[in-house]
């Protein structure tokens, strides 16, 4: 039994690696196979984890039932409306509360967090001191400067009612630099961990199925 | 009145939630608490939506007989097996026969539903008929066949051993192999960043190499590692922040506009 | 010609802000105050076996916590004369709680030594651990411990004490203000937007391909592909996409290209599913819409990928529009998008996917850009009138940087407080 599924799973991981050579009928099984087996997955995970443990069990079967859940289920029939075109525009009600409530919910937090405490985190000491000696230390103090820099030229760059021109235009510019200077950095970041990855699937295919490497 | 409601609704749920941010008293957790709730189990109605959405498109392409029409049927056995697999026990030592045969004849009772309620004009009847006689032999073996029975109230088919295994040897390679379709695709993404010639591009180029070859033996090792420790942390840091700022004024905004029914694309109105 | 002159003011602009930066480097350097003394406190001498038990712990406080969801209370205390000094023997101070001013006590918590205060809170489930109610009354009193267990001293008892929830968070009042700024700010331009007032936009390339390549799209008589990304459509970045979903679909419909919107979530496609239909009866082609235009495939990310790909592979759009959260599966896309050679336009508010986009497509909406779009492809004079608020706001927080920057090096003590206005924490 094990062998045979371990076979299995090589073939699928072969499967989706021939996608690199072309399209091709082992990739199109491969591709249909994983979302049947993925949705039904999630779906029968869901299932137990929201419908039976945290509807089922809270608002029906517990000893002091947890009447407001019931809201909630009364929501989701509405949303299932959409079936009857009749009566389709009811399921607008839950998608707008939950629309509504989670932009609420964001709202404020997304201004706190990437707005205000940004600001708060790029207010500080411009010049940088030794902490034994109390000297200036010439090199951090650059790279504040740098960052004051980088921080103004690149919101100049997202503003969107000012004409990007002269000076302005200019800093914006400055503003792309910076932009680059991240995507570089963030791209380069990233390609050890991808080429991890890869080694792993190779480390199967060698290690558990062929037995090549132990 | 159809348009009103939901934009009515929008703004009370919208202006509670903002409200409810500023009131750490425990009532505003508890009110919090349960619209993430109703949240998520609007969401698992919703599934059902779309699973219906999946089965209609699948059908549909297969029945068109279109170029590649085999491949829906692949996808329609996957999800019903594997979601019988999770309704179900089997056990322990008992024979796999019956259990896989019910699978069969549910397949085949589902195929001729579909074709009944969706195929063509052409003997319909007798093909809701057979779908009848088939889910009928399917109860029956449901009912005396003693090695399975459907769980629908005990998580036990997330232990089944069929689910485990579909889970293990089919879900796991894939998506893990899927994910390391990424290391192939870096390769020639920086290949395509290394053809273009301007100063941009450049400017990406140089950062990238130097925090790529941070961990370069040598030499020269150690004053790549600096160099790209600065630009983690001086000028990505910089051009990040301005990144941050810019997205949470983007996202408050349209939140804003959301909650004040400035902005109602997403009911399909602009 | 053109790039000489632009290298020109480029190089004036950055001549500008590192004057600037020189200055203020000039005039906090000749200001700002020598470096802070060093405040190590003494260690206590190790294992110093005590004979007596320490002093204990004095002025002992107790009071209900401020904004907070309530089950909470704040201890305080002076140190010990023992703690640092005197014998030098407390290690840690327990805090012991009660219901009654003659006990039993038990402990609620252990802190070490040079500690003033602790804060006793539990959850507000009432079945987790450490749960207390509020509106209860409450004794306190902190035991000064030594190494050895048996030989500690106790404080006085203080109470009765009893915590309770605050109706308002006062901490957040700064946020408060600054929201309610943005909000009528917003109101302001929208109304000044409605009555006429021009409001430039500068031109943003992603947005104008988005026409130019549904045209192309006709022409070929190939589809257009619209991914949605992993988002909910309770992510905000969702929404902004849903926008930008109804004018590329209305067009569509106008040029009667074909569509294909590949869904990961199922709340998403039904809202999308609406947004598509909208946007064909708002062309006057209703009977071309069909349901199977927006559909679900399944809400696993890499099984959602790889059918994507099929898609892309298979049908060969002539466009793929990505806008909307994404994460690692964004270079898969983009990569099989540009291998099959369609036109890419991306947009994500996902930061470390934005290079991938950025290399593999052919335009990218960077962050704030793609929450900017649908003000952008509507053209409406509210959405517009917003944008503005938006640059007002960026504005403003950009000077309360410098003036920030500015403060703390000038005045330490002021530019903390304003740099303490901005760190307030949710």
């Amino acid at each position: 039994m094990e062998m045979i599924s371990i076979w299995i799973a090589a073939i699928l991981t072969l499967g989706i690696f021939s996608f690199l050579y072309k399209d091709n009928p082992l990739y199109k099984a491969c591709e249909a196979l994983f979302v049947g087996v993925s949705a039904a997955y999630w779906a029968i995970v869901f299932y137990f984890d929201n419908i039976y443990k945290k509807f089922y069990e809270g608002a029906v079967t517990a000893e002091e039932p947890d009447y407001f859940l019931w809201i909630g289920a009364i929501l989701g029939l509405l949303f299932l409306t959409r079936l009857v075109p009749k009566i389709g525009w009811v399921s607008r009600w839950p998608m707008a509360l939950i629309v509504g409530a989670t932009a609420g919910l964001w709202m404020v937090g997304y201004f706190v967090s990437n707005a205000m405490n940004q600001i708060g985190n790029t207010i500080s000491n411009i010049i940088a001191r030794d902490e034994l000696t109390g000297a200036i230390a010439w090199g951090e103090t650059f790279g504040t400067m740098v960052i004051l820099v980088g921080v103004v030229s690149g919101l100049v760059y997202f503003f969107f009612s000012k004409e990007h021109k002269g000076v302005f235009g200019a800093t914006a510019k400055v503003g792309t630099w910076f932009l680059m200077v991240t995507f570089g950095a963030s791209f380069g970041y990233t390609v050890m961990s991808r080429m991890s990855l890869l080694i792993g699937r190779v480390d199967f295919l060698l290690g558990d199925w062929l037995g090549i490497l132990r | 009145m159809k348009r009103q409601i939901p934009l009515v609704i929008v703004f009370v749920f919208g202006t509670l939630m903002v409200i409810q941010y500023f009131v750490p008293h425990e009532n505003s957790e508890i009110v919090k608490g349960f619209l993430l709730d109703w949240i998520v189990i609007i969401g698992i109605f919703a599934l059902a939506l779309g699973l219906w959405s999946l089965v209609q498109v699948s059908i549909d392409k297969i029945n068109s007989r279109k170029e590649n029409w085999e491949y829906p049927l692949v996808t329609l056995i996957s999800l019903t097996v594997m979601i019988f697999f999770g309704f179900t026990s089997h056990a322990e030592d008992a024979s796999w026969w019956g259990y896989f045969l019910a699978i069969a004849v549910l397949l085949a009772a589902l195929w001729m539903l579909a074709q009944g309620l969706m195929g063509n004009a052409a003997n319909r009847n007798v093909k809701s008929l057979s779908a009848l006689g088939l889910v009928i032999v399917f109860s029956l073996l449901a009912i005396f066949d003693g090695s399975w029975e459907f769980k629908f109230y005990t998580a036990e088919g997330l232990t089944n051993q069929m689910f485990v295994h579909f889970f293990d040897y089919i879900m796991i390679p894939l998506q893990a192999t899927m994910f390391a379709l990424l290391a192939f695709f870096i390769t020639s993404a920086s290949y395509r960043a290394f053809r273009a010639r301007n100063l941009l591009a450049t400017l990406l180029l140089i950062s990238a190499l130097i925090v790529m070859l941070r961990f370069t033996p040598g030499p020269w090792g150690e004053y790549l590692a600096k160099t790209s420790s600065w630009v983690m942390n001086v000028p990505n840091l910089a051009a990040q922040r301005a990144i941050v700022i810019g997205i949470g004024l983007g996202i408050v905004a349209t939140a804003l506009k959301v909650i004040l029914g400035i902005e109602r694309g997403y009911m399909g109105k602009g | 010609m053109r790039n000489s002159f632009e290298k020109t003011r480029a190089s004036r602009a950055l001549l500008l802000v590192f004057v600037c930066s020189l200055l203020l480097l000039i005039v906090s350097f000749s200001t700002s105050v020598s470096a802070q003394a060093d405040n190590d406190s003494d260690t206590p001498a190790d294992s110093i076996l005590a004979l007596a038990a320490p002093a204990p712990a004095t002025d002992l406080k107790a009071f209900d916590t401020d904004n907070d969801h309530g089950h909470s209370i704040t201890i305080e205390w002076t140190l010990s004369a023992d703690d640092g000094a005197g014998a030098n023997s407390v290690i840690s101070y327990r805090i012991m709680k009660s219901e009654s001013p003659d006990g039993p006590f038990d402990s609620v918590g252990l802190v070490p030594l040079g500690a003033t205060s602790h804060v006793n809170s539990s959850a507000i489930d009432k079945n987790s651990e450490g749960y207390f109610s509020d509106n209860t009354d409450y004794y306190y009193r902190v035991e000064a411990m030594t190494t050895n267990a048996a030989l500690f001293s106790s404080s006085e008892i203080v109470g009765p004490v009893q915590s309770s929830g605050q109706w308002f968070n006062a901490g957040l009042v700064p946020v408060l203000i600054a929201i309610l700024i943005f909000t009528i700010l917003t109101m302001i331009f929208v109304q000044l937007a409605k009555k006429g007032m021009d409001l430039y936009v500068r031109p943003l390339a992603g947005i104008e391909a988005v026409d130019e390549a549904i045209g192309r799209a006709t022409e070929m008589g190939r589809p257009i592909l619209y991914v949605l990304g992993l988002g909910s459509a309770a992510d905000i970045a969702t929404i902004a996409s849903f926008t930008i979903l109804g004018r590329v679909a209305k067009k569509v419909a106008e040029y009667q290209t074909e569509l294909n919107v590949p869904c990961y979530d199922p709340i998403v496609m039904a809202v999308a599913q609406e947004v598509v239909k909208s946007a064909f009866i708002d062309a006057g082609r209703p009977e071309a819409y069909k349901d199977d235009i927006v559909h679900f495939i399944t809400n696993s990310q890499f099984a959602y990928v790889g059918a994507v790909n099929g898609i892309i592979m298979r049908d060969l759009p002539a466009t793929n529009v990505y806008m909307g959260k994404f994460f690692a599966e964004s270079l898969i896309l983009a990569e099989t998008g540009a291998a099959a050679g369609s036109i890419q336009i991306a947009g994500t508010d996902e930061i470390p996917q934005i290079p991938f986009f950025f290399v593999a497509c052919d335009y990218t909406l960077i962050g704030e850009e793609l929450f900017a779009a649908s003000a952008y492809l509507g053209r409406e004079p509210e959405l517009l009138g917003s944008l503005k608020a938006q640059d007002y706001a960026k504005a403003v927080l950009l000077a309360s940087a410098i003036i920030g920057i500015l403060l703390i090096n000038i005045f330490p003590d002021f530019g903390e407080t304003f740099k303490s206005w901005f760190e307030v924490i949710d």
